[in-house]
């Protein structure tokens, strides 16, 4: 479904300010897989999710979806094979508009909007049952701004809005990190119910252990813009927090020595 | 009375002028200077198209269609070329300037001979009342007065209608989401500069048809009509919001309206009271200026017990 190879990203190459944020991934995910990618701050995991959806363009690489070469394609038109829930509860909706309005919006995801009403009586009721579903008692308030709901909800929403058509691949970039934990656990177990009743292709960055040890059918831990580890099938789910802990307790380790001494040290002696 | 009905008609007729900066402030949230420009270029088109014996109804359509242009113009430097939208608006301005003095072929077209939609008013007006005066609540006013304030403000009534529809569609809700949250809709599919592109278009072609009735009925179009129209604007929607506190969308249009006929018959009031006409701009300009200042200044005195509201 996805195939990334190869992929490059520096930032502001030739100033101070470079940083090799990619340096490399590779990495191919089967239809209906749930991949999390998990790594430290400034690992590039974010970047990688920001590459895939388009946001930039890459130094060199090539990224398939669903059968296509998305490389060349700009962000909005990627829009129509992804669904993307971004981490700051904020960024996924217009806060100035009505639940129903931003909603409908995510209906027509990649479509070309033309003149016809954006509320249609059918669409109403369609959305008041599918935000039933969610047992947040906001069907009822489908005419308010949502600007003027909590993070959690509005993040919830937003995941409702990137699923309401199936997308070929679903991004989640660290989409609980900046809720409370009430309404994160909230967010978590809607995320896992629409990925299941769906079976979405998924992509899901974290730096929580918790929740790279208990989701997702894949993992890559990510370490200076390269995929570091990568554990799927049975492996994956006998990977625990501790499990985890240690691997990034190596990778700590290892930054530690001279980046040619650890590579000769692995070769020879791991 | 008649000084009141003059006030009304050229309220309504900047009104929408008022919508125009609605969208490119409210919407997009940007202060767009080509309204200067695309005022005069509309009442200039209109203008000279009326003088060589077009129909005055499709003088005021070019109009509009040249408006849509000149903020296209504006656009393409803001989203493609990613100007700062202000630098967009000057540029796009300072050019206007010079076409429109080439449109016009010198700074002053007269409309003294031609058909307008005011002359067709005072037709209407004669053959409903059949007298040139009409007891209004007690007043005698002139029945083409009254007659080219319910024309004008049926048009508006009209263009309030089609923008509030329009921006019930799905083409109208991208829209206004592209202003609200670009992030979000780039990732919902749509080309957000093309949406900028396309509603900057949207204002000043607004601005422009009120620029055309402007020039049909003051009798003329002027080279340097345009000058502090922006400001005008937006003390306008800034009195409209300050009337109907809400941000529902059918009543930021009724507000901007509003708030441009009110804006209107205050100054016509203060002139009556003297104030002098050279001051009128400056004056406009302290209001917007006090009005954007204001809030903030009574925001920052601290409030115990209440946090800093943010979105």
């Amino acid at each position: 479904m996805l195939t990334v190879s190869n992929l490059f990203k520096t930032f502001n190459p030739g100033t101070v300010n470079e940083v090799c944020a990619l340096r490399g991934v590779s990495f191919d995910l089967p239809e209906g897989a749930f991949l999390v990618i998990l790594g430290g701050n400034g690992s590039g995991k974010s970047t990688l999710l920001n590459a895939v959806a388009g946001s930039f363009w890459l130094d060199e690489g090539e990224i398939q979806l669903a059968g296509k070469n998305v490389t060349r394609w700009p962000e909005h038109r990627r829009a129509r094979l992804i669904g993307r829930v971004f981490q700051n509860p904020f960024t996924g909706t217009a806060p100035s508009m009505s639940i129903a309005e931003n909603l409908a919006l995510a209906a027509r995801r990649g479509q070309t909007r033309k003149l016809g009403w954006a509320l249609p009586r059918r669409f109403m009721d369609e959305l008041r049952d599918r935000v039933r579903q969610l047992k947040m008692g906001l069907e009822d308030r489908l005419g308010n701004a949502i600007g003027s709901l909590s993070g959690g909800q509005r993040q919830a929403l937003t995941l409702l809005m990137a699923t309401w058509l199936k997308p070929a691949l679903l991004l989640l970039d660290e989409h609980t990190a900046a809720l409370d934990p009430k309404s994160a656990d909230m967010v978590l177990r809607v995320t896992e119910d629409v990925i299941t009743r769906h079976r979405l292709t998924t992509l899901m960055v974290t730096h929580s252990m918790q929740q790279a040890a208990n989701l997702g059918d894949q993992i890559i831990i990510m370490h200076k813009g390269t995929v570091a580890y990568r554990f799927a099938g049975a492996d994956k789910q006998r990977l625990g927090v501790d499990d985890l802990l240690a691997r990034f307790e190596e990778l700590r380790r290892r930054e530690m020595l001279d980046e040619t001494v650890a590579d000769l040290l692995r070769e020879n002696y791991i | 009375m008649t000084l009141f009905l003059g006030a009304l008609t050229i309220g309504l007729i900047l009104s929408l002028l008022a919508l125009g900066i609605y969208i490119s402030y409210r919407v997009f949230d940007v202060a767009d200077i080509t309204v200067d420009g695309s005022i005069t270029f509309g009442a200039a088109i209109c203008a000279v198209l009326i003088v060589k014996g077009t129909h005055p109804l499709l003088a005021t359509l070019a109009a509009f269609v040249g408006g849509l242009a000149a903020g296209a113009v504006t656009g393409i430097l803001q989203a493609r070329f990613k100007l700062n939208p202000l630098l967009s608006g000057i540029l796009v301005m300072t050019s206007l300037y010079s076409v429109n003095l080439h449109v016009m072929g010198k700074s002053n077209v007269p409309l003294l001979s031609g058909e307008s939609f005011t002359t067709w008013a005072e037709r209407l007006g004669r053959a409903w009342f059949g007298q040139p005066e009409v007891n209004l609540l007690g007043w005698l006013v002139s029945a083409r007065d009254l007659v080219t304030v319910l024309v004008t403000l049926g048009m508006v009534v009209v263009v309030c209608l089609a923008l509030y529809w329009f921006f019930r569609t799905e083409l109208g809700t991208a829209m206004r989401a592209a202003g609200d949250n670009p992030q979000m809709i780039r990732a919902l599919g749509v080309n957000v500069e093309r949406y900028r592109i396309l509603g900057l278009a949207l204002s000043n072609g607004l601005v422009a048809l009120s620029g055309a009735l402007l020039a049909q009925y003051q009798g003329f179009a002027d080279a340097q009509m345009g000058i502090g129209m922006v400001v005008w604007g937006l003390a306008s929607v800034i009195i409209g919001e300050s009337l109907l506190s809400s941000r529902s969308l059918g009543l930021a249009i009724y507000g901007a309206v509003a708030g441009s006929v009110l804006f209107r018959l205050l100054v016509a009031i203060a002139l009556r009271w003297g104030l002098n006409p050279n001051d009128l701009k400056l004056v406009t300009a302290l209001f917007v200026l006090a009005a954007l200042v204001l809030p903030q200044w009574l925001q920052r005195r601290p409030r115990p017990g209440l946090s800093v509201p943010h979105r």
